[in-house]
């Protein structure tokens, strides 16, 4: 019918995204990484250690060992053919001298996630009006719109964080505020760190919202105006509904970087998840298995973003409009 | 007499140097249902969108019910709650059901609470005979049911007069009907529309007055029969007479 296609044009309809229950290993991981942060977290922050020692796994190393000191032992009698077992033995001994270091990544995992589920949260309430005025702003506000993306675009986020932290009195001032660096609350490198993840993520949000928005049919906003809506209000009702829902797929692209750039917070000091790694390897020489299981905490961050991502894309879908069908 | 409900005053339009509407006047009273007919870039949808001024007049004057409506003053938004819109192609809220559709101008432009919304909502759906896709989204209703919904959506305002931009020709010719018949029924109701349509059915059946425009003029205004039967410009005749071939043809 001719008439679908011109009001569906400029979309790209794709597949009806894959299921949660259509990937079981994805969801087993995820939610054997969540229940072990979980548990963590409430033992090492809530309850003060009643579990089990702060510092101390819940997994034991022995079975580790000695299943790695047998097939190391096997590996040497089979002589120049033995090598396949060795590697097996080898990865046994890296679970066995990475377990002691999990309690405190599992601290570095909770300041991580804090930063960026402020950054991106933040982020977006900027990037919201960054990008309705990039397409349906003046001049003036356009422009603006536009020189703040490409600033905080065109830099180094690394930059942008070393400037705050150091150029500017933001330190000084989140220092003095009341309760700071107290009890749950982070020092004040954590918050000029959301600070430049909300600022920085903004711009890159607002591209990915401003081209969502730039494929909502310009009917829509005009329908709107028809029945007596501002245009402020058309597209508040109309058109960012509609445009958030074409945006998902791009902005879980952001929440997932996100994931990952919130490791340069630890360049101004953050006890993140690299940043904690980092220090541990320092002290303990073990750079290979601390980094290997650093590399693992934050791949099972994004699967867990992707497939939170994926469960939202699902929820909000509306038979006809952007990516999925119900 | 009182006064017209809608009348053109010298209308001018321009985009660039192309002159699209070169004084434009008319009157339509309460009640009447006027047909604009008239060869495609000839200005009619130009028209209509000048009454609801989603686009702006380069000169004259356009009275709704005795208000000047294209005063720098008027506020348009106001203007809009009296005078609903159909369009060509449809511009239904996509992330709506046929419900919130309607009921959105009710809630957001008159202020109504959700229920009452709702409520008004369905009667204005009976009323197109889509009681039963209320909760249907766009893109699961036909061409046809899309475009009642767009009058039901018109229509929930309450407007003065009702604009019609070409309602039928988005769609398959075997849902033209089902759409002429809703517009008769609300002319028989006596709503005030002003119809950019080449159903010619319609026009001969509903139409108080058609008004024949060429090249950003009105070359011709009457009742049906005149215009049809006697027509008093040449290119009244001429085009009337393309436009049955065309229809025989299809």
């Amino acid at each position: 019918m001719g008439t679908q296609e011109s009001t569906t044009a400029g979309r790209t309809l794709r597949a009806r995204a894959a299921g949660l229950t259509d990937q079981p290993l994805t969801l087993l991981t995820v939610a054997g990484f969540w229940t072990w942060l979980v548990v963590r977290w409430t033992n090492d922050f809530l309850l003060d250690g009643a579990l089990i020692d702060r510092n101390t796994s819940f997994f034991p190393t022995a079975p580790f060992e000695a299943a790695a000191s047998t097939l190391g032992g096997l590996a040497a009698s089979l002589g120049p053919v033995g090598f396949p077992v060795g590697w097996v033995a080898g990865f046994f001994e890296f679970l066995a001298a990475s377990i002691p270091y999990l309690p405190q990544l599992a601290t570095g995992v909770w300041a991580t996630i804090l930063l960026t589920v402020l950054g991106i949260a933040l982020g977006f309430v900027i990037a919201v009006p960054l990008s309705v005025a990039r397409v349906y702003g003046g001049t003036l506000t356009r422009s603006v719109a536009l020189g703040y993306t490409e600033l905080f675009r065109g830099t180094p986020l690394l930059a942008q964080l070393f400037v705050l932290y150091f150029a500017t009195p933001l330190t000084t001032i989140i220092r003095e505020l009341p309760a700071v660096g107290t009890g749950f609350i982070p020092a004040q490198a954590f918050w000029v760190a959301v600070i430049a993840f909300m600022l920085n993520s903004a711009a890159y949000q607002s591209e990915y919202i401003r081209s969502a928005l730039n494929s909502v049919p310009e009917g829509q906003l005009t329908a709107a105006r028809a029945i007596g809506l501002s245009k402020v209000d058309g597209i508040r009702h109309v058109v960012l509904p509609q445009g958030l829902r074409y945006a998902i797929p791009g902005w879980s692209n952001e929440l997932v970087y996100l994931i990952k750039y919130s490791s340069l917070a630890s360049f101004i000091t953050v006890r993140e998840l690299f940043e904690r790694t980092d220090a541990i390897a320092s002290e303990t020489y073990r750079y290979t298995e601390l980094f290997v299981l650093a590399g693992l905490l934050y791949l099972a961050l994004v699967l867990s973003a992707s497939l939170l991502m994926e469960y939202v894309e699902d929820r909000v879908a509306i038979p006809g409009l952007g990516t999925t069908s119900r | 007499m009182s006064d017209p409900l809608l009348a053109l005053d010298d209308v001018y339009k321009s985009y660039g140097e192309e002159q699209v509407l070169s004084g434009v006047s008319f009157e339509m009273d309460a009640g009447d249902v006027d047909v604009v007919i008239g060869p495609s870039g000839s200005g009619k949808s130009t028209m209509l969108r000048c009454v609801n001024r989603l686009t702006e007049i380069d000169s004259g004057d356009i009275y709704l019910d005795g208000d000047c409506v294209t005063d720098a003053d008027t506020d348009v938004n106001e203007l809009r709650k009296q005078v609903g819109m159909v369009f060509q192609d449809f511009n239904l809220f996509a992330h709506l059901t046929a419900l919130g559709n309607v009921t959105l101008g009710l809630r957001k432009v008159r202020g109504m609470d959700k229920a009452t919304a709702q409520e008004q909502g369905y009667e204005h759906l009976e009323q197109v005979g889509l009681s039963d896709q209320a909760d249907s989204y766009p893109a699961e209703l036909s061409g046809g049911q899309k475009q009642r919904v767009g009058i039901a959506r018109a229509l929930a305002m309450d407007p003065k007069l009702l604009l019609f931009d070409e309602p039928t020709s988005a769609l398959d010719p075997e849902l033209v009907g089902e759409v002429v018949d809703v517009m008769r029924d609300l002319a028989a109701e006596g709503i005030t529309m002003l119809v950019v349509s080449h159903e010619m059915g319609f026009a001969r059946s509903a139409a108080s007055d058609i008004i024949f425009l060429d090249d950003g003029r009105i070359v011709e205004h009457g009742p049906p029969e005149q215009l049809f039967q006697n027509p008093q410009a040449a290119r009244t005749g001429e085009f009337l007479s393309r436009l049955e071939t065309a229809h025989e043809e299809e």
